[in-house]
């Protein structure tokens, strides 16, 4: 059905939108409202059934909410209309939704429509936040007008006698939520032009307020009513004014309502707005700093009035009560901090760092216009300011300050100060990445890096798992991950160079200007060169392989040291942005975290000694020049080698294990037998590939042959290959010795292919056992230890020594579906200890307690019992009395 | 057509992307999943608190190919993501009735 209204609407709309678009139509908003306000006003004045409906004492009005009610309507904006009764709603109502607002639908306005009485408007506005909120913005279109007015008075007088507390609580955790859901616009990238914080909805929250405690009619009573200042309200219509605008132009652009300004758009819209590429900055990059600035100033002043509903649930009072402060010279005045006279400034600069102190330490705003009067003399900062450690300090208690719901270090980029007194943060001052992970400028990413990191100080959900704030509670020297956080990407001012190299040097000049220590500068600098390792080799490193926690380890070096990275590169991928900080990510960097402290918790593996220890032999094996190895080849492996391996073996045996490398090739093991002249031990070194059982089967081969194992060790030597290393009494048989060898060595291949082969040596193994004559007597005791390494069980045995001993528990390990990965044999006066690092066959390390007790009677079982065998009169009747 | 899905070690990823983009495969879906298999979590502690990691983080890689390079394909992933060690993941392959562009509204191989 065509409508001639709406038709005169579209008409009026369009001619409207083109002006727009041609001269920036300074009244669109409102020019937009008074267009929809005709077309209502022309359909009722039109209606039969209105007329009707009024006839019958059903008299309705029609009434404008929301944004239309605000009259800021937006080219696509939704129409919202209420259509209010005062008693009752006609049966007919249908009639009339077609008359007014199908035409609407037709002419593909997006319009939302109500109708109500007034009882259902009041009861559901008690009930529902959103409601209410409209009723807030509720103008009247049209129709008699004592049906609104009733409505209001009643809304208003319910609402301060029943409802104010609750309402302003609404107010605040309405913002709270919306922020957290739609992120902050300020930061963002791809900001939310509505709904993020610095966003139109901060306004509209502003707005409301004032309409609550005021009953203010318009944006223009905040001033009237001392909600804002008169500098803030002349801000406040700038920054909205520029907002609309591009709000406007997307709506335009993509032709629905939409509020995020996507990657897609800004170039276009940059280049609508006139902006052009200037000094090294790109058009859609001045646009967005220009946007950020006005989002900013909306955000803080959403926080300067948030702030007064949560503590003194009023606005200020025209009062001018000034409070002193701890500082001389600054002073506070409706709580806002300010210059006490902008006189003493010359000669005090360092006024200009105290007043960020004491708003942080307060947590009392900044006023605007001590915040303009910083921007002033920020020329005050000159080198002496710079260099001064009193400023130094004070620094540090502003970063130390910087919160998430209280950011003075953001107030303090903002005045243009934070760059006058650390002139490298301009190279990053507003730059944006344009890439898909960084969802901030480098500027504001660093900032919000700093107040994370604040932030874990405070995290405490769960005391008991809450890491983050367990780790930070034992990091000392705090300001220095502070400084970190702010300078970790400095170096990003300078594409031509990677980034955190640069960001160290230039770190260490900031530090050292600012007079810290040369140990505090090399601890930032390395934070700093660092920032990225533990992500890095998080995701790109096998996390569940001892070495790459010793690896990160040997880089770190200490444990204060690795908490403030661990802690600095969680913060840094928070910042980022959601596709750079997921669980995903948190776990992988979390396992790794607790490993490589572990790591160094031991120190063995990974402290500076043993790092030099481990290079010197490496120097060493390549001075040897093991045969058939080139230099790349033989560096190569020497790096795939584990540090316990390298720890423990000495240079030439290194060259010797190289060798037998050499001639494993596709051959499950390779062995090299020493004999020592005129010696009766001989040392077997075997080379393998590691798989379940293989060392069982090793010590059950020399069971076999009667090859009494006096030590043994077993090395992990990289990769999925094993070097292990028996001393053993040679065989009785000293005149067919190698061909005892020879036996041997078929036996062990044959028990590696046949689980079966070595059985009947189970049934060899003594059922009792009694220690030297003159001993006393000691039980067999196996420990299992799952604290000391966070990839391996440790099992210690310590028993009797016999022949079959290693094979008796390792075999019996090894049915109980454990790997043995390392080894240790050694004889104490008295008694064996063996100890074995094993995992189960997945892998893991074994945790439940039952398991645990499973596995330790298991290996008791194994072993003799221990008997006197000629007891003494004494021991059997001390034994007896027992 | 197939479609190739493969649960990877999050480390492995770069070494199976360089194998693929070798025999020419270009165009794949990766997500970060987490599950577990044979190889369960494990816990660590710190300060006497436990935690608790029981899902393990793993890389999923989405290809779709035409059948007859099915078996090329993961065999690649099988070499690329192998390490020897538990863990290493798992690849299922399945068959896909069609594959439509959007843009061109192309089907089958020449959409691929």
């Amino acid at each position: 059905m065509d409508n001639l209204y709406s038709h005169q609407l579209i008409e009026k709309r369009d001619t409207l939108i083109k002006q727009f678009l041609k001269q920036r139509e300074p009244e669109f908003l409102v020019a937009l409202t008074r267009i929809l306000d005709e077309y209502f006003q022309a359909v009722f004045a039109a209606s039969d059934t209105a007329r009707t409906m009024a006839a019958r004492g059903d008299p309705f009005t029609l009434i404008a909410l929301g944004g239309f009610g605000r009259q800021e309507q937006c080219i696509h904006s939704d129409v919202d209309l209420l259509i209010l009764f005062e008693r009752t709603i006609p049966e007919n109502v249908e009639e009339l939704i077609k008359e007014i607002v199908y035409p609407l639908w037709d002419a593909h306005l997006e319009t939302a429509y109500a109708v109500r009485t007034t009882n259902q408007c009041l009861s559901m506005a008690w009930e529902r936040f959103d409601v209410l909120t409209t009723f807030l913005d509720a103008r009247f279109i049209c129709g008699p007008p004592h049906v609104f007015l009733k409505l209001m008075e009643r809304f208003k007088r319910q609402l301060h006698q029943h409802h104010l507390a609750q309402t302003l609580t609404r107010l605040v955790e309405n913002g709270a939520k919306r922020h957290a859901d739609f992120g902050d616009s300020t930061y963002l990238l791809e900001p939310n032009l509505k709904s993020g914080h610095g966003g139109l909805r901060d306004y509209h929250t502003l707005l409301w307020y004032g309409r609550i405690k005021a009953d203010i009619k318009s944006r223009k009573e905040l001033e009237h009513h001392g909600i804002l200042s008169h500098d803030e309200f002349e801000t406040l219509e700038e920054s909205l004014n520029f907002i609309w605008q591009i709000r406007n132009m997307l709506h335009y652009l993509t032709g629905r309502k939409c509020d995020q300004l996507h990657f897609d758009h800004q170039v276009e819209m940059a280049k609508l707005l006139g902006y052009r590429d200037k000094g090294g900055l790109a058009g859609v990059e001045l646009f967005l700093g220009d946007l950020h600035t006005r989002t900013d100033f909306i955000k803080q002043i959403n926080q300067i009035v948030t702030e007064d509903i949560l503590y003194t649930r009023s606005p200020r009072s025209g009062r001018q009560r000034v409070k002193p402060t701890k500082t001389p010279g600054i002073v506070i005045r409706r709580r806002r901090v300010y210059f006490e006279s902008v006189e003493a400034i010359p000669s005090s600069p360092e006024l200009l760092m105290k007043i960020f102190v004491e708003s942080g330490r307060l947590k009392i705003p900044i006023s605007m216009e001590s915040r303009r009067i910083v921007a002033d003399f920020a020329h005050l900062v000159d080198r002496d300011f710079k260099e001064s450690p009193g400023n130094a300090r004070d620094f540090e208690r502003i970063l130390a300050s910087s919160l998430w719901e209280f950011n003075v270090l953001f107030v303090m980029l903002a005045t243009g100060l934070l760059e006058r007194y650390i002139p490298e943060m301009s190279a990053i001052a507003n730059k944006i990445q344009y890439n898909q992970y960084h969802l901030y400028p480098v500027d504001k990413h660093s900032i919000r890096c700093v107040q994370i990191i604040n932030g874990f100080k405070r995290r405490k959900k769960d005391p008991g798992t809450d890491l983050y704030s367990a780790v930070f509670n034992e990091v000392r020297h705090r300001k220095i991950l502070l400084l970190a956080g702010l300078f970790h990407d400095i170096g990003k001012g300078d594409p031509a160079s990677e980034h955190s190299t640069k960001g160290a040097e230039i770190t260490a000049d900031i530090l050292k200007r600012l007079g810290y220590k040369p140990a505090e500068v090399r601890e930032a600098c390395f934070l700093v060169q660092n920032h990225l390792f533990l992500v890095k080799t998080a995701t790109r490193r096998d996390i569940s392989d001892e070495e790459t926690a010793v690896f990160c380890a040997s880089r770190i070096q200490t444990i204060g040291r690795l908490r403030k990275l661990y802690l600095l590169s969680v913060a840094d991928s928070m910042a980022t942005g959601p596709k750079a900080w997921n669980d995903w990510t948190e776990n992988l960097l979390r396992d790794l975290f607790l490993k490589t402290l572990n790591v160094l918790k031991k120190g063995e593996l990974a402290s500076r000694k043993a790092t030099r220890i481990i290079e010197g032999k490496k120097a060493e094996v390549l001075a040897l020049k093991p045969r058939e190895w080139d230099k790349g080849g033989l560096l190569k492996e020497l790096d795939s080698m584990t540090n316990r391996y390298l720890l423990n073996m000495e240079p030439a045996v290194i060259v010797e294990h190289l060798g037998l490398f050499k001639q494993l090739e596709d051959r499950s093991f390779a062995w090299k037998i020493t004999r020592e002249a005129d010696s009766t031990v001989r040392t077997i070194a075997i080379c393998g590939r590691d798989r379940p059982g293989f060392y069982s089967k090793i010590a059950g081969v020399f069971f076999l042959n009667n090859l009494n194992i006096l030590g043994a060790q077993a090395f992990s030597w990289g990769g999925d290959i094993v070097l292990d290393i028996f001393k053993v009494t040679p065989p009785l048989d000293r005149i067919f010795e190698t061909e005892k060898w020879a036996k041997a060595e078929q036996e062990l291949y044959r028990a590696l292919d046949d689980d079966t082969f070595l059985s009947r040596l189970e049934s060899k193994i003594p059922k009792s056992l009694a220690p030297p004559k003159g001993q006393i007597l000691k039980p067999n005791i196996v420990k299992i230890d799952n604290a000391a390494s966070s990839f391996f069980t440790i099992i210690e045995v310590f028993a009797y020594d016999f022949p079959g001993l290693l094979f008796a528990i390792t075999n019996t390990l090894y049915r109980q579906d454990l790997d043995v990965r390392m080894a240790m044999a050694s004889t104490k006066v008295d008694q064996v200890v063996d100890v074995f690092y094993v995992c189960t066959l997945e892998g893991d390390k074994i945790d439940a307690p039952e398991r645990v007790e499973q596995i330790k009677q298991a290996v008791l079982n194994a072993l003799p019992t221990i008997n006197e065998e000629i007891p003494d009169e004494e021991n059997r009747s001390n034994h007896k009395t027992v | 057509m197939k479609k190739i899905e493969a649960i990877i070690k999050p480390f492995k990823l770069d070494d199976v992307k360089e194998s693929l983009n070798e025999i020419g495969i270009h165009g794949m879906t990766i997500t970060e999943v987490k599950g577990y298999g044979r190889q369960k979590g494990h816990k660590e502690i710190y300060r006497g608190a436990e935690y608790v990691v029981d899902f393990v983080p793993k890389i999923k890689l989405e290809i779709i190919v035409d059948s007859a390079r099915a078996e090329e394909v993961v065999n690649t992933i099988c070499k690329a993501a192998n390490t020897g060690k538990i863990g290493d993941g798992k690849i299922f392959m399945m068959p896909v009735e069609q594959v439509i562009r959007v843009r061109t509204g192309e089907t089958g191989n020449e959409a691929l």
